[in-house]
């Protein structure tokens, strides 16, 4: 169908712009992916249990995860408005690159607006108590205990060391209960 | 925090220490110090609320009408009943070798005035009533009749300083179990408070104390000294 057209000078040089623009848009399409998936992975590399986090990295890391659900909704929507000028010029094989990074960038955006700490140890959502009589705990077992006048409460150790963090108000005082 | 209510959840570790956020402001806290590491309210601190860390059996006899944290079903499986044993083989990220104790030593740490103090477990299960002082205050640091609770008080009766020793027999039998102070020879109990004798009525002043890993307590408290008999 088509028929090569001996190339002028003029198009030779629109050929040229064309490639040089495409340049600039790759690049940018690689540095918003790389800003979203870095604002997830690298505070989630850094902040790993078992490891060692040196003060400056742990710095960074918080740093990082608290302008993460932003940062990676703008480096997202970037990624999207490049991909897609990209896309209508390139082969299969960047189209796949581009959708695999595309599916990165998503994930990070989605992972940087969950906390994932969570899924491995749930907190307690509306906590019940029971009256002391009524409660099944072993006579041997240790709890953390707080007063506030008359008001006492008891937190079962082995239940806190899973959830870690408890809200409470224990006669009318906010609390943080943590293990 | 400065009258507003801030609810926390967990958001990370630091060297096994967690971290938590709060919903509020986002900021991040350190969860052994109670302060602001990061974020809108750096520099903060939390005011830390006396608390205990005592038997089952213990707290009920001194609590009748108190309330209990009620499993929560969905999660009872993930409830380790041999938490103690599981975690201390868990492994450390920071040690401090050359110090007096293992890293997975567990201790009583307290502060007073900004100094610090470490009691090996150990000594002071064998001890008890051990008596010291810290900044100029004296201390009396009691373990419960059960062997498992513990608790520390300022020993000074009516302004003066006091010495505790455990009632003649009581060691090992929980119903018997008194403290008895060697300048009004009065009766006390594990509350700290005179039950018979001249005392009668009168408690002791309390200090929080925090049971730790000998590594976490340091890593926090540089300049901690360890008590030794």
């Amino acid at each position: 169908m088509s028929v090569p057209s001996p190339s002028t000078p003029q198009d030779q040089r629109t050929q040229e712009t064309d490639r040089r623009t495409s340049r600039w848009i790759w690049a940018a399409f690689t540095a918003c992916a790389s800003a979203a998936v870095g604002l997830f992975f690298i505070p989630a590399f850094i902040i790993r249990p078992f490891r060692y986090q040196a003060p400056h990295a742990l710095l960074l890391a918080m740093a990082l995860r608290q302008r993460a659900p932003l940062g990676t909704l703008i480096a997202g929507l970037a990624c999207l408005v490049f991909a897609f000028v990209l896309w209508r010029t390139i082969g299969l094989w960047r189209k796949a690159l581009l959708a695999i990074t595309l599916l990165a960038v998503t994930f990070s955006a989605v992972m940087a607006r969950l906390n994932y700490f969570e899924w491995m140890f749930h907190p307690v959502a509306g906590a019940q108590f029971v009256a002391q009589a009524e409660s099944k705990l072993d006579p041997k077992e240790m709890v953390m205990a707080v007063r506030f006048d008359s008001d006492a409460r008891a937190y079962p150790i082995s239940q806190m060391a899973y959830h870690h963090v408890l809200n409470d108000v224990v006669g009318g005082v906010p609390v943080a209960v943590t293990y | 925090m400065n009258g507003r209510v801030l609810h926390f959840y967990l958001a990370g570790i630091n060297n096994q220490n967690f971290l938590m956020r709060d919903k509020e402001t986002g900021t991040w806290w350190q969860q052994i110090t109670g302060k602001a590491i990061y974020g809108p309210l750096q520099g903060a601190t939390l005011e830390l609320v006396l608390s205990d860390e005592l038997t089952f059996g213990e707290w009920r006899t001194e609590s009748p009408s108190g309330q209990v944290l009620a499993p929560v079903a969905k999660y009872t499986k993930e409830y380790d009943p041999n938490w103690e044993p599981d975690i201390a083989k868990l492994p450390v990220v920071i040690s401090f070798p050359g110090t007096e104790l293992k890293s997975r030593d567990v201790v009583i740490g307290l502060t007073i005035d900004g100094t610090a103090r470490a009691y090996p477990w150990e000594t002071f299960a064998k001890q008890s009533p051990v008596i010291d002082r810290v900044n100029g205050t004296p201390l009396l640091l009691v373990l419960g009749p059960d062997g498992k609770s513990f608790r520390v008080f300022i020993s000074r009766i009516d302004g003066h300083d006091a010495e505790f020793f455990l009632q003649g027999d009581a060691a090992g039998d929980a119903k018997q179990w008194a403290l008895l102070d060697t300048s009004t020879a009065s009766q006390w109990n594990f509350q700290g408070c005179a039950t018979s004798g001249p005392a009668q009525g009168k408690c002791l002043g309390r200090i929080p104390a925090l049971k730790d890993y000998w590594f976490d307590w340091r890593n926090y408290h540089p300049d901690t000294t360890v008590y030794k008999r």
